[in-house]
């Protein structure tokens, strides 16, 4: 590291505890974090984004993930999907709770939509960790 | 019919997501999610339709 850029992030502000509160927010309730930081058409926006497409995909007959697996396979295999499902924070959770979507039942996955589904599902998680990056830098006073 | 449908939403809330995180401007916002909008569309139906003649 040049001397510089060591200095930059010597005299850079350290990153004031509400941002992480925001940025757990955002995580958690999707657009969450942006109305805190009172972005209400970013929180309509991105937010409605993430709910409409998990709830798209539930609707198309997606599947969720967790640890477990009905079909003999590694549960390792099934974290990176966990991973990006997680990212829908609530609606997972609750859906979690609620034992829907995350059954390996063959008639759900005999639907056309069934892979269809799965990608929203994936997809929603991944955009909601965006929104709380964003909702994150915009708390952290790194983005207007 | 439904695919392409299946497939317009998925640019649509993809794009919405991206137009806003990227930029600083409202404007180059919109047109930077209006730019990744057509380009899922795009591509999407080019592959579809390489994709068609593979047997």
């Amino acid at each position: 590291m040049s001397k510089p850029e060591k200095a930059v992030l010597e005299t850079r502000e350290p990153t004031p505890a509400r941002a992480w509160l925001v940025g757990m927010m955002a995580w958690f309730v999707p657009g969450a974090g942006h109305v805190m930081e009172k972005k209400w058409g970013r929180a309509a926006m991105m937010g409605g984004a993430v709910w409409l497409c998990f709830i798209v995909g539930l609707g198309m007959g997606g599947h969720l993930f967790d640890l477990t697996t009905g079909q003999g396979s590694s549960p390792l295999l099934q974290v990176p999907p966990m991973i990006a499902n997680l990212g829908s924070g609530i609606l997972y959770l609750f859906e979690w709770l609620r034992g829907v979507g995350f059954a390996d039942d063959p008639a759900q996955a005999a639907k056309a939509t069934y892979e269809y589904g799965n990608t929203f599902l994936l997809i929603a998680g991944l955009l909601n960790y965006l929104n709380m990056l964003d909702a994150f830098d915009i708390a952290a006073g790194r983005k207007p | 019919m439904r695919h392409f449908l299946v497939m317009t939403l998925f640019a649509v809330f993809a794009s919405v997501v991206f137009g806003a995180v990227a930029k600083d401007t409202p404007q180059e916002r919109w047109l930077y999610g209006l730019k990744v909008f057509a380009e899922f569309m795009v591509i999407g139906l080019v592959l579809s339709w390489i994709l068609y003649f593979i047997p």
